[in-house]
């Protein structure tokens, strides 16, 4: 190789080089690339407790980093002898969507853009179409005549089709029924996305943004914690607070009582009441067979 | 051609092509509309105090119950006289302004004693004369409407908070004169919390028209 050619080839490469790094920009702006420790992270129902005592110590850590508090992160277990259940009594309903920020609040979902795992829906009086619901009303006063209003999450399915196309398992039902996400197995494909039938998932396009001053440090591995950029969330009837016994937060925010929620394998409980005593309730989409375990009833 | 000018050209159109990108991302084009500024919900959304507070909060929190004294205004032994419009609606003596007269929706429930009892102010009476303190109300309502005290006692009807599990905690129960005001029971209308918001551009339009009250 002579000289003139030497330099050519390297000028071109050098500027190609370049270019493609340059190229590359929005790649290289993207943040929370994983760790060698969350990369070497094992599979949730493989962990031990000791190596889930290590994740849990690296996520507090993570979290202080970058939220500047201390949170007290912990992976809840189901409870025996549970299995959850959520009943909406859509009479009682006031469409006030309390319910959407409570969940916000305690869940640590992003403010902006904003995820929220709650959807109110308006629908006028005499049908259940929701092709007819309206998401973004906002008169001066709810409720408003003629309509009523049926918030929608996620129906915890007994046969849910987001578990199914999982194609990585990051996604699965636990013993109390409740299906669950691990944020740092989860490859965001949005197949899960895809497969509800009740747009309850919801997908982190950007990083999170939450106020500081707004975290929740009380946190659950399977829960609450900080998702990142590039994961599905949804709601997980508040893991850190209902598997230690408390109601959910939707619930304790409700000013109509239209919320209820417990152990229906309990028959003394609210919910048991409910499905024994009430005379109407419908599942959301029965007919497609995923068998949810919220339930809307009415007053009769 | 031989191997080396293919070469040549495929790395200059290759360079070309990265150079392009380059510039293009460098140079930033807006061509995405920016984000919305998304402002925080007001902390009132998130309270979880009830609406109203009971007679019973207010003992419990040991405040000043001097509005509940009815013998300091009424005589005592002496019923105070109702009076009624042409149309038997109760007239609210202009001493209890707090007080609107809407009990149902067949305005027919007009009468104080209904609920109140003439001969001593400070109970209340069932219609078949059960006497009741102030702070137990709720079998005073529930003389009525059965099914709805039947349903708040098993839980079903009204707000709770705390614990569903009852071996890990208490439930807060709460009385119906904490979401219902009696004189006007039914819940007056909200603002609502803020609806979603798209990422980027402006506000989705409604759909359908807001009915005015």
């Amino acid at each position: 190789m002579d000289r003139r050619s030497f330099l050519r080839t390297s000028a071109v490469l050098t500027t190609g080089l370049a270019a493609l790094a340059a190229s590359l920009k929005p790649l290289m702006e993207m943040e929370g690339f994983p760790t060698t420790e969350r990369f070497m992270q094992k599979y949730y129902k493989e962990m031990m407790p000791a190596d889930m005592d290590k994740v849990l110590a690296r996520i507090t850590n993570e979290v202080e980093q970058q939220y500047g508090l201390r949170p007290h992160v912990r992976d809840y277990k189901p409870m025996d002898g549970v299995e959850f259940v959520y009943c909406l009594n859509l009479t009682r309903c006031i469409g006030c969507r309390k319910c959407v920020h409570a969940c916000v609040a305690e869940n640590n979902q992003s403010r902006n853009p904003e995820i929220q795992y709650i959807r109110v829906l308006k629908m006028p009086h005499g049908s259940l179409d929701i092709e007819k619901a309206e998401h973004n009303y906002n008169p001066e006063q709810v409720p408003e005549k003629g309509f009523f209003y049926m918030p929608v999450q996620c129906q915890q399915c007994r046969n849910p089709p987001c578990v199914k196309v999982c194609p990585v398992h990051a996604t699965w039902q636990e013993s109390d029924g409740v299906t669950v996400i691990d944020y740092d197995w989860c490859i965001g494909c949005r197949y899960c996305e895809a497969a509800c039938p009740y747009w309850a998932r919801r997908f982190n396009f950007t990083k999170p943004e939450i106020p500081k001053e707004k975290i929740n440090p009380e946190m659950s591995y399977l829960g609450n914690r900080p998702r990142r950029q590039g994961v599905m969330e949804k709601c997980h009837f508040c893991i850190q607070r209902t598997r230690q016994g408390k109601y959910p937060a939707c619930l304790e925010v409700c000013p109509a009582g239209a919320r209820k929620f417990g152990n229906v394998l309990d028959p003394n409980s609210e919910v048991s009441q409910i499905l024994h005593t009430k005379r109407v309730f419908i599942q959301l989409k029965e007919e497609i067979g995923t068998s949810p375990r919220f339930f809307y009833y009415f007053d009769v | 051609m031989n191997t080396e000018s293919k070469t040549r050209t495929t790395l200059l159109l290759l360079t070309a092509a990265f150079a392009g990108l380059a510039a293009i991302f460098l140079a930033n084009p807006s061509v995405i509309p920016p984000r919305q500024n998304i402002s925080l919900v007001d902390t009132n959304f998130l309270d979880r105090s009830t609406w109203r507070r009971s007679y019973a909060d207010l003992v419990k929190a040991k405040e000043d119950l001097s509005d509940f004294d009815c013998y300091a205004c009424h005589e005592k032994n002496k019923p105070p006289p109702l009076r009624f419009d042409a149309e038997q609606h109760l007239i609210v003596p202009k001493e209890h302004p707090d007080i609107v007269m809407h009990h149902g929706s067949h305005e027919r429930n007009n009468n104080c004693y209904n609920c109140h009892n003439e001969s001593n102010l400070e109970l209340f009476q069932t219609r078949d004369k059960h006497e009741l303190k102030l702070a137990d109300s709720a079998p005073l309502c529930g003389s009525c409407h059965g099914p709805t005290y039947r349903d708040w006692e098993a839980g079903i009807h009204g707000r709770t908070s705390g614990y569903w599990d009852r071996a890990l905690g208490e439930m807060d129960r709460n009385l119906c004169v904490n979401c219902h005001d009696p004189h006007s029971p039914k819940f007056p209308g909200r603002k609502p919390a803020p609806g979603p918001h798209p990422l980027r551009g402006s506000e989705p339009k409604v759909a359908h028209a807001e009915t005015k009250h």
